[in-house]
């Protein structure tokens, strides 16, 4: 009942996606991304997540560790990370992400410390989110595929 | 852009796209995927973006509108792939905030050195910026995230822009087509010398949908047999004879073979009558095209008004560049002296020329014709500091004067031709000594083009002389703005009359502009070369030169011009006290959207609700700098219980926390 597992797992597959747009965490964009694969780039989807993730994980450290500097003045730093990051979160579709990045970008240009922090901490929520979330999907994908690529014997 | 039009060295089919991700290792390979009937497929762009997914994304974008791409994280490396291999992109996206330069900074280095379209793209989309991108002189501006809708149109930059240069050229007349037919055999042998960088002169001024029809013409008249005819010096005195000739037939029925038999020099060919006859008309009417289209009366004084109106804006610019501080002093006090034409320096010399020509009763306009001109050759002599390169055109001054002034003055047209072909042999010239200038100015860049001009002008008969010693000191020099790239002999040939529009149309003064001016400044200048002895050839040599110094002139006036401007990311810097109380942070809240969060006073309060209070022990380590992706493995371990069918019911309360608002509406059930 291998093919059966397939549809089931699309079907599965289409209603985490449905969930996550609902939720606002992934939004049309990272549709476009989906249609951008294809079969000369089969993997793009998930090759340029991961690369997302890679450079918003840096990100995050950077700004975490400018935050957490009892010197910290550099505003300008800060603010020029989370344009990166506004960025890179709207391109692939993260919008939750990319909403808290736009209020920690207001902060920082404020200059507001405390509300600074208090962004960075719902930023790294926010983000471990999509990353769970976007592992998920990615998951269900290789399942399906493994699964749709099994084939029953044609009866004769 | 001259590419497109150029002879495609093999021929790819469009879904060879290829992609070429430059970090100054890999090679653009422009030159093989050249389809000018699929266009715009084929289009040849420069991504630059420090942010490496929306690279990719838009790498991969464009893939799918059938684009050849190259990618480049780095500012400063994609702007040497751009000095390096001018013509082999067509079109530049490029980010506002990155790390190394900023992209305004590099939007102008762009605009001012190669004049390809730039479109800027940024996550932020106030209007602020988006207008601060269209001041620097964006083609277009383009919001993160981009989608490919957006990007499949980027061609309409590209053809707009050829397109109104076209435009100006068509009304110059220097590209008139009915005159290329008519003549083109006489173009045979001008035509068949001219190599593919003096080709570019005529290439821009197709649209690149008729490229192709118009380039089979262009390289059936590449003959070789013609090519290496002996070089004809066309001097003072040969030049006055064939002028003479020319009025005495009249201008309409002046056909080479009669001149030729008025002339009666020995050993001179119809052909060198003819192709200097092509050229002699093509001034004549781009002399007759800028006083229509300036609408001043006095076909004398318009273009020295215009050459006026740079030179006020040059002066300007000289001294505003002087208070940058990018010039040093020397050099601004020899740009004076050269205003006040006491000493000829290299521009000056040639702003001379068109000034002499058009009004060579009129003293006194030459000198404000220097003026004009004297921008250009200021920003070069910023750069070169050797002023034995002034000295050498110090003395022709007079030459050309006395030339100038020894022809009959009843016909402006006594000047010679300044046609885009005439332009290409004598701004080759100009360009060479001024390429040995540059040497110095700025790292040698296409050798191998000037070289080939090198080959093209002594191939070809001119009315220019090339002198000898210029010729020896020559070297191979940065000439990307004059040899191969469209934008700076099509600017070249531009007449002056545009410049006359540009300077209404704009009055704000614009750095960037007046090197465009000045380009055209010079372009008059080259379009006319006197035959004179060797030294004008030099002086207006050099003069040109500011073509190739477009660069310098451009960094220069962009130093000045990154100046004015802030750096980078710009934002609001509102003294608000650090806010560590609860009370203030609340209020400060209020202002954002994190007030709508709930998300009051405790960082670790939001997460309260989501599964595991681990969860929330987790985040409150993260905030003690732990590494970051330990934290999130252990998240990660917290999500199993969290089922996907369990996410619907968990979520809810959690969303809950998130009152709905602009922000997260799309929480409500």
């Amino acid at each position: 009942m291998l093919g059966l597992d397939a549809d089931r797992l699309r079907a599965d597959l289409n209603r985490l996606l449905a969930f996550l747009f609902h939720q606002g965490i992934l939004d049309e964009q990272y549709l476009q991304l989906q249609q951008l694969q294809d079969e000369s780039s089969p993997n793009f989807v998930s090759e340029v997540v991961n690369i997302y993730f890679h450079e918003s994980e840096k990100l995050l450290r950077n700004l975490r560790s400018l935050l957490m500097d009892r010197e910290f003045s550099d505003y300008d730093k800060m603010g020029i990370h989370l344009n990166q990051f506004i960025g890179s979160s709207s391109s692939i579709g993260a919008k939750r992400v990319r909403n808290v990045c736009v209020a920690f970008r207001t902060a920082s240009d404020q200059n507001n410390r405390a509300g600074c922090l208090r962004a960075l901490e719902l930023l790294e929520h926010e983000y471990c989110i999509l990353k769970n979330k976007l592992h998920e999907l990615f998951q269900m994908e290789q399942q399906r595929l493994l699964a749709a690529g099994v084939r029953y014997p044609m009866l004769n | 852009m001259a590419t497109m039009h150029r002879v495609v060295q093999s021929s790819v089919s469009t879904s060879d796209a290829t992609t070429t991700s430059y970090d100054g290792l890999t090679s653009c390979k422009a030159a093989d995927i050249v389809i000018s009937d699929q266009f715009p497929a084929g289009l040849r762009v420069l991504v630059v973006d420090d942010d490496i997914t929306c690279l990719k994304i838009l790498e991969q974008m464009l893939h799918r509108c059938r684009y050849h791409v190259t990618t480049c994280p780095q500012a400063k490396v994609a702007l040497n792939l751009l000095r390096e291999r001018k013509g082999c992109f067509d079109v530049i996206l490029s980010d506002v905030y990155m790390p190394d330069m900023d992209g305004y900074k590099l939007l102008e280095h762009v605009g001012l050195e190669m004049d390809l379209p730039v479109i800027m793209i940024s996550a932020d989309g106030s209007t602020r910026a988006v207008m601060k991108g269209i001041r620097h002189g964006a083609c277009d501006y383009l919001i993160k995230p981009i989608r490919e809708e957006e990007l499949k149109n980027i061609w309409q930059h590209v053809v707009r822009k050829k397109w109104n240069e076209n435009k100006e050229l068509e009304h110059s007349g220097s590209l008139d087509d009915t005159d290329q037919h008519k003549q083109r055999h006489d173009d045979a042998e001008y035509a068949s010398s001219v190599n593919d960088a003096t080709e570019t002169s005529l290439k821009p001024l197709k649209k690149r949908s008729n490229s192709k029809e118009e380039d089979d013409g262009e390289i059936d008249n590449d003959d070789p047999s013609t090519s290496k005819k002996p070089r004809v010096v066309w001097s003072v005195e040969l030049h006055q004879q064939f002028v003479s000739a020319v009025n005495q037939l009249g201008i309409d029925k002046a056909v080479p073979k009669r001149i030729l038999e008025l002339m009666n020099v020995p050993g001179l060919t119809r052909e060198n009558v003819a192709s200097h006859l092509q050229k002699f008309r093509l001034y004549l009417k781009r002399i007759s095209g800028v006083a229509q289209q300036g609408g001043i009366a006095n076909p004398l004084c318009g273009p020295v008004e215009a050459n006026v109106k740079i030179g006020s804006l040059g002066s300007f610019n000289i001294q505003a560049l002087a208070a940058s501080g990018q010039i040093p002093p020397q050099t601004l006090a020899a740009v004076h002296a050269e205003l006040l034409g006491r000493s000829a320096g290299n521009l000056v010399v040639a702003t001379d020329q068109p000034a002499l020509l058009q009004a060579t009763p009129q003293g006194p306009k030459c000198i404000q014709v220097d003026q004009g001109v004297a921008f250009v050759q200021h920003s070069v002599k910023s750069e070169s500091s050797s002023s034995k390169h002034f000295s050498q055109s110090f003395a022709p001054v007079e030459d050309v004067a006395s030339g100038f002034r020894s022809w009959p003055s009843n016909n402006i047209g006594t000047a010679g031709p300044s046609n885009s072909g005439g332009l290409s042999s004598q701004n080759g010239n100009m360009l060479i000594d001024l390429l040995q200038q540059q040497q110095q100015l700025q790292k040698p860049q296409q050798r191998s083009t000037v070289s080939e001009l090198r080959r093209s002008i002594n191939v070809q008969p001119s009315c220019h002389v090339v002198p000898s010693q210029s010729s020896a000191s020559f070297r191979a020099g940065n000439s990307p703005v004059s040899v191969t790239q469209n934008g700076s002999y099509s600017r070249t040939a531009v007449i002056d009359y545009s410049l006359l529009s540009s300077q209404s149309n704009c009055p704000s003064l614009n750095i960037g502009q007046v090197s465009d001016v000045n380009l055209q400044t010079t372009g008059v200048l080259s379009g006319y070369i006197p035959p004179a002895s060797v030294s004008p050839s030099v002086s207006s040599c050099s003069v040109n030169a500011d073509n190739c110094a477009s660069q310098q002139v451009q960094t220069s006036s962009m130093t000045f011009k990154a100046s004015r401007h802030l750096p980078g990311f710009v934002h609001s810097t509102s003294n608000i006290p650090d806010p560590y109380g609860s009370t203030k942070s609340g209020d400060l809240l209020n202002q954002e959207p994190f007030n709508n969060l709930g998300y009051i006073n405790k960082g670790t309060c939001l997460p309260a609700k989501f599964a595991v209070d681990e969860f929330q022990s987790h985040l409150s380590s993260s905030s003690h700098g732990k590494v970051f992706s330990e934290n999130i493995g252990t998240r990660v371990k917290q999500e199993p219980s969290m089922e996907f069918g369990d996410n619907a019911k968990v979520g809810i309360p959690m969303l809950q926390q998130f009152p709905p608002n602009d922000l997260m509406s799309v929480f409500t059930e």
